[in-house]
């Protein structure tokens, strides 16, 4: 082994599988159980999206030896991430929890997003120390969200909280301040990860609509990262929340230095429509986000990714994701080949250890 | 060049292979109906084992909106990513210059080999 395959990793996008559609059964109280059990016996943890891989969304080397269904088994987790690619902390995140934004019914959603973090951290969080964790709350209602955060944040392996990129509105207006408020009082990053845009109230998946195939829907997500992250700079929430932390995940990168020159070129002119903000909107964004690099842009010409990384702060602003045990799951030891050692070290390990305090 | 036996006619019945470990290289022998290939298992992408992959057929060239599946057994997909491979050739199915490594292969009184080096 050489110097760089034994750098540590936090791996900052690891989803933790249900065994069943039952798991959060135990968590419930019998108002939201029964609930649960008449939209479908089981799990009903998104308002349908209407695309598919045609290939699945898992990985097809990733069936635990157990029978459980992939990404279920903690065990086979480590034995097949956590062990052979140095994984110091798996951050885990459920991408099947945080639909749940996407019902129409606020009070169940934010009653499935209390089982989900007791069990998270009843059953996940205790199976390894390097196991840490998101959690879980619904956007619907901000209110219940931010009291959400204030009774689970205070666990010591939660390290940050987590929501979907589907939305019925851009993240950056007044009726999600109440998360941001909560966030910054529990020290909490903020993680946006991408899976249901276009299902149930969200709305559509991209800007004009929807598109027709998951090819198309998947290659479009920046599109609702872009429009989120405008909004929060725009509408001066690193203003009003001044450690509050957000991290775009696996929404990919690229994209953000030509967005950034623009909306600076804009200020520049129309400064006055957002006379709260007093550095120019590229600052705010070095300062406070951060976004996770799986899956990685892949030019054919390798100094090109390399390039684009000159174009912003990717040393200090981008934090290493796996996605494991995902169809699109990136390897640590493969996607930074071409950038120096203290580069690297910074985005696969560092740069997490600071953002989440590990 | 040298030639390595790796198993018997029959004993890799179609739309099955076989991994065996050949110099030190893993190399994956499949039975594409009734004719044997040999690919690395080592993904040109991101390096996964590829023989972990489902072998399946695919949607082919077609006129817009048109879906025509075909060569059935004939593409195996990597597990990660899920990029297809031409079992016969080794070809990615969006590139002719990105491949997985394959092998030639011989067979010499019902016994399977293949030819490693030049
Ligand atoms: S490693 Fe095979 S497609 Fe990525």
């Amino acid at each position: 082994m050489n110097q760089e395959e034994k750098l540590p990793v936090i791996d900052c996008d690891v989803h933790n599988g249900f065994r069943s559609n039952h798991d959060l059964f135990p968590y419930l109280d019998d108002t939201w159980k029964s609930q649960a059990l008449l939209r479908g016996g089981g799990l009903p943890l998104g308002g349908g999206l209407p695309y598919a891989s045609p290939i699945g969304n898992k990985r097809k080397d990733a069936n635990p030896p157990s029978g459980l269904p992939v990404g279920a088994d903690p065990d086979y987790m480590i034995k097949q991430l956590i062990e052979p690619f140095n994984v110091e902390y798996a951050i885990l995140c459920s991408d099947s929890m945080i639909a749940v934004s996407s019902f129409a019914d606020a009070d169940y959603a934010a009653a499935m997003c209390r089982a989900y973090n007791d069990y998270l951290i009843a059953e996940w969080l205790p199976k390894s120390p390097t196991f840490k964790g998101l959690l879980c709350i619904a956007t619907q209602d901000p209110i219940q969200a931010a009291r959400e955060i204030d009774r689970i944040a205070p666990h010591p392996d939660i390290v940050g909280v987590s929501i979907i990129g589907g939305s019925r509105m851009p993240y950056g207006q007044r009726f999600f301040h109440p998360i941001y408020e909560a966030c910054q009082r529990n020290d909490m990053p903020l993680v946006i990860h991408p899976g249901a845009e276009g299902s149930g109230i969200f709305n559509p998946p991209t800007a004009v609509g929807y598109v027709s195939n998951y090819l198309e829907w998947h290659s479009c997500l920046p599109q609702t990262y872009m429009a989120h992250l405008v909004s929060f700079v725009c509408e001066g929430v690193f203003e009003k929340y001044p450690d509050f932390k957000v991290v775009l995940s696996e929404g990919g990168v690229t994209w953000l230095p030509p967005l950034l020159w623009r909306l600076d070129k804009n200020f520049k002119a129309l400064r006055a429509s957002t006379p709260w903000l007093k550095r120019l909107p590229s600052e705010y964004v070095r300062d406070h986000c951060f976004m996770t690099t799986q899956p990685i842009e892949e030019p054919d010409n390798p100094k090109h990714l390399k390039m684009m990384f000159e174009m912003f702060d990717a040393e200090n602003m981008l934090l290493f994701s796996s996605d494991y045990p995902h169809w699109d799951f990136d390897d640590p030891t493969k996607i930074l080949k071409q950038f120096p050692l203290e580069t690297k070290r910074k985005i696969l390990s560092e740069n997490a250890r600071a953002l989440f305090k590990l | 060049m040298a030639l390595y036996p790796v198993a018997l006619e029959g004993e890799i019945p179609v739309g099955t292979n076989i991994v065996v470990e050949i110099e030190g290289r893993s190399i994956g022998v499949y039975n594409v109906n009734g004719e044997y290939f040999a690919i690395h298992n080592y993904c040109p992408h991101q390096g996964a084992e590829i023989c972990k992959g489902p072998v399946c057929g695919t949607n082919m060239e077609s006129e817009v909106y048109q879906f025509i599946y075909g060569r059935d057994q004939e593409i195996v997909r990597c597990p990660w990513h899920g990029w297809e491979f031409d079992l016969k050739t080794g070809k990615s199915l969006f590139s002719d210059k990105v491949r997985v490594r394959s092998y030639p292969m011989q067979i010499q009184d019902g016994q399977l080999f293949i030819t490693v080096g030049k």
